[in-house]
């Protein structure tokens, strides 16, 4: 189930990357703008998943002793 | 391979391309090509020295020229009310080409020598006038001075005349001269006929002075002096000077010679005056007439060397423009080579290939500014020489190709990391940097820098000017660091609860408590709650650690992979099957497979499972120091022991398939070719047969070096030794670069664990401490009003600029070595064209 969410964002990102690579105009700065966005994209997703991933199942679970409880 | 848009992914595409322009148009085609700043000349003669150039002789007379424009510089700079030179876009441009600016050329030296030469004789005259000048305020102080010393005798002598004892060298004169006046013995006491030597002298040597003169005369000698307190100006360096007015009065000519003598050699100045008080009137009276005459001339001198020189000053800077502009063109023309019989001049140089039709347009132009009906004419050559690589850049990619740049200029041609370095470089320093607060102040930093572009260009100092440059990186870096923050979790080292967390605290319990599991996971970052928990670190480091060998492993790759476009267009397919293949094998055989791990060890719900779950260092090290065997409580998965072995053998076939497979492949290329006969006339033939292997050996041992310019001698010797030496140290390389680059990825955790520990204690050192502070409203107030400033100037100097500046230099490092390293040959040399505006800036820095 939480899996799946890190496939369909990762769809979504895809598609918009593919969007961004189709839509860009052609013209000097087309190389630049297609490989910018696509690898900005690609970075910021992996990172995303990656912290995602990582609480998925934690192995541990957060401790604190200064909770003070108001009654 | 030519696309219809320039693109930073390769280089321009360049031509060697020959101009043969006529003499009479030569000056202005340069000046054209200089202007549109696309064409690199190459020196025709590099055999002549500088001094048998044909336009070394007008070079020199530039020289002269621009020489005394800087002396006119100096002048106007150094004028007292100061006066303004007016800025180029201010006047009317000189005109530097056409059939008319030989002429105007000429006419502006004479002019230029003209105004040296006024502007040099009143240098001179105002020089001694101001000589003249300081000589006789001396004179004036002088008499002024000492009439004071000459009343104060005259009043005191006839009281002091029988306490004089002339013998009595052992008092000291100087020290008690109030007592015992003035008047030597001898003299009528009366007619005050004294001998007496007076004048100036610097102060700081006045005290040596009168040590020396007490010494020679052994104390004979009655000396006064007094402070002037004005300074004296020099007229021409400008110094200040505080000067001192002395009387001496002693007996006898020798005395006074010596004395005389003393004080010239200290540099003082002597001036006779009377002894009669009527006379020194008529003295005082005539210096102060001279002195007002002097003054007058000085005055009318200075307004004319005003409006002389701001008659310079109108055209000063287009003159220095032209100047300059002519010297480049000139020294240009040194480069080409004379075509005696045709009267023609040969230029060769490279052009990017896309630029050649506005070349041609640009002879064209030149042709018609110079009046004449023959244009020079382009012809493209066939070469074998590397041409110059030559990316275009934006203001915006210039800060990115600059990094790239620093490490090496591309090899003709081949992929530039430059341009996916504006994505990956912020990022990998977000990595380090994350925290919303530091990343958003950075972003408005680079923001406001880059909005505010025209009115910062140029006007900041030299240190600014570096960050300036880097606007759009400062820019990009910030944002980024915004978005790691948010993953992070961080600003200013606390936490946002967007979202509702995935934990809850039990409410009954005390002591050490441990958080219950909702159920949900925090949706974008870090949940909140590991904020402040006392194992957070234990939780952060173990994910940031696998975050850096994750987004390691998959930089590297990408670097590897960036080699294929690069074998393609070079077409060199060994180069793939050799390289390209066992490397990205061995290196996903290994890290691939540990990131495959640490992906599956996360998805894996552990609670659930019988197994507890196992460390992957361990389980990596062990794949290496016993393959096949798993141990049952440390199993990750069914079949692990038999996965783990098959990648091992892969790993391993890997490294002879890089080490042999090339030397042996480009052997037999060898020997096919000697076998066809091509052996020995290779020096004469540079047919098409003969070229593949060798190029492919030139390839490999110029990787680094300098382009020779020497087209026609290609005829290296195939050596086998070589390049199984290259290969060697290539595949121990990257193998032993894999392991050391994966674990240099670690350090975007370290970084961005002692960025965090770092805010979080300056925190708790200053804004914290204050808010915990128990007293009176007001004591509380000012003191989180002073911890607040001193966290944020130490947020914004430490933790931005120093914490920016050191993750800036391990990105950078990330990208030389460890991604740079995989695929960029770095083997170019930088197109650098003839272009006004290069020199321009380059003259103004």
């Amino acid at each position: 189930m939480s899996f799946f969410h890190i496939v369909s964002v990762g769809f979504v990102v895809a598609i918009i990357a593919a969007a961004a690579w189709f839509l860009t105009p052609k013209g000097k700065d087309q190389v630049l703008i297609r490989s910018s966005v696509a690898l900005a994209l690609t970075c910021c997703y992996l990172m995303w998943a990656i912290t995602y991933l990582a609480q998925l199942h934690p192995l541990i679970a957060p401790r604190r002793a200064d909770l003070r409880f108001e009654d | 391979m030519s696309s219809n848009y320039p693109s930073l992914f390769r280089s321009e595409e360049m031509s060697l391309v020959q101009l043969y322009i006529p003499s009479e148009v030569a000056h202005d085609t340069i000046s054209e090509l200089a202007e549109m700043g696309n064409f690199q000349f190459k020196d025709l003669n590099p055999t002549v020295t500088a001094f048998q150039r044909p336009f070394t002789p007008r070079l020199r007379r530039l020289a002269e020229s621009s020489r005394r424009l800087r002396l006119f510089q100096s002048q106007i700079k150094s004028l007292a009310p100061p006066l303004g030179i007016p800025p180029l876009s201010a006047i009317p441009p000189f005109t530097t080409v056409g059939p008319r600016a030989q002429n105007a050329f000429d006419e502006l030296e004479d002019k230029l020598r003209e105004h040296e030469r006024r502007l040099v004789d009143m240098n001179k005259s105002w020089e001694e006038l101001g000589k003249r000048k300081s000589e006789l305020e001396e004179k004036r102080w002088v008499l002024r001075e000492t009439a004071g010393f000459f009343n104060e005798a005259e009043h005191r002598h006839t009281e002091i005349r029988t306490s004089f004892d002339d013998g009595d060298g052992t008092a000291p004169l100087l020290e008690h001269a109030a007592e015992y006046g003035t008047l030597p013995p001898e003299g009528g006491l009366s007619s005050f006929d004294l001998e007496f030597v007076s004048g100036t002298i610097e102060r700081t040597r006045m005290p040596t002075f009168e040590r020396i003169l007490w010494r020679v005369l052994r104390g004979n000698l009655y000396m006064n002096y007094s402070e002037i307190e004005e300074p004296f100006i020099d007229p021409t360096s400008g110094k200040e000077t505080h000067k001192d007015v002395f009387i001496i009065f002693a007996h006898g000519p020798e005395l006074l010679a010596k004395i005389r003598k003393v004080a010239e050699s200290m540099g003082g100045a002597l001036y006779t005056i009377d002894s009669s008080q009527d006379k020194r009137a008529d003295a005082l009276r005539d210096v102060a007439a001279r002195l007002e005459d002097v003054e007058a001339v000085l005055y009318n001198m200075g307004q004319t060397r005003r409006v002389e020189l701001s008659k310079i000053a109108e055209g000063l800077e287009s003159w220095k423009d032209a100047v300059r502009r002519e010297e480049e063109i000139y020294k240009t023309l040194n480069l080409l080579s004379y075509d005696q019989g045709r009267k023609t001049l040969v230029a060769e140089g490279w052009c990017p290939t896309r630029d050649l039709t506005i070349v041609q347009l640009g002879l064209r132009r030149a042709m018609e500014t110079a009046g004449t009906s023959v244009p020079a004419i382009l012809s493209e050559l066939r070469t074998h020489q590397t041409p110059p690589t030559f990316h275009r850049t934006t203001k915006f990619t210039v800060g990115f190709q600059t990094i790239i740049d620093a490490y090496g200029i591309a090899t003709y041609q081949e992929v530039n990391p430059g341009l996916f370095a504006v994505i990956t470089f912020p990022f990998l320093f977000a990595v380090m940097f994350g925290d919303i607060g530091h990343g958003f102040i950075m972003f408005l930093g680079g923001l406001a820098m880059v909005l505010f572009e025209r009115q910062i260009e140029g006007k900041i100092d030299e240190n600014l000017e570096t960050f300036f440059f880097g606007r759009y990186i400062i820019l990009l870096m910030g944002a980024f660091s915004t978005f790691t923050g948010f993953m992070y979790n961080d600003i200013f080292s606390k936490s946002l609860s967007i979202f509702s967390s995935g934990w809850e605290w039990p409410t009954n319990s005390t002591g050490q408590v441990s958080a219950i599991s909702t159920g949900h996971v925090y949706p974008f970052g870090l949940d909140p709650v590991w904020n402040g928990s006392d194992n957070s670190l234990i939780f952060t480091n173990s994910y940031k650690m696998k975050m850096s060998i994750i987004l390691g492993v998959i930089h590297m790759t990408f670097a590897i992979c960036l080699q294929v476009p690069n074998h393609i267009h070079f077409r060199k397919p060994l180069n793939i099957y050799a390289e390209f293949i066992p490397q990205i094998l061995f290196m996903h055989s290994i890290f691939g497979y540990l990131v495959v791990c640490v992906i599956y060890k996360w998805s894996v719900d552990w609670s659930q499972s019988s197994t507890p779950p196992p460390g992957l260092l361990n389980m990596l090290i062990y794949m290496f120091l016993s393959p096949g065997s798993i141990e049952p409580s440390t199993q990750l998965y069914a079949g692990q022991g038999f996965v783990q072995v098959v990648l091992l053998l892969v790993a391993l076939v890997c490294v002879p398939w890089m080490l042999a497979l090339k030397p042996y492949k480009l052997w037999k290329e060898h020997n096919a070719i000697k076998e066809q006969g091509y052996r020995g006339i290779g020096g004469v033939d540079h047919g098409n047969g003969h070229g593949h292997g060798n190029d492919d050996l030139e390839e490999e041992e110029e990787g680094a070096g300098q382009p020779v310019a020497e087209p026609m001698e290609e005829d290296h010797p195939f050596d086998m030794g070589d390049i199984i030496v290259h290969q060697v140290i290539h595949t121990i390389e990257f193998c032993l670069g894999c392991i050391s680059n994966t674990a240099s990825y670690l350090r975007l955790w370290a970084l961005s664990l002692a960025h965090a520990q770092l805010s979080e204690v300056l925190y708790e050192m200053t804004l914290e401490s204050a808010f915990l502070y128990e007293g009176s409203g007001v004591v509380a107030t000012i003191f989180v009003f002073c911890m607040f400033a001193m966290w944020f100037f130490m947020t914004i100097a430490i933790l931005i600029t120093m914490e920016g500046l050191s993750a800036f230099l391990h990105a950078l490092r990330l990208h030389w070595v460890e991604a740079n390293g995989k695929h960029y040959m770095a083997g170019g040399y930088p197109f650098t064209p003839l272009s006004f505006a290069v020199i321009g800036e380059e003259a103004d820095a």
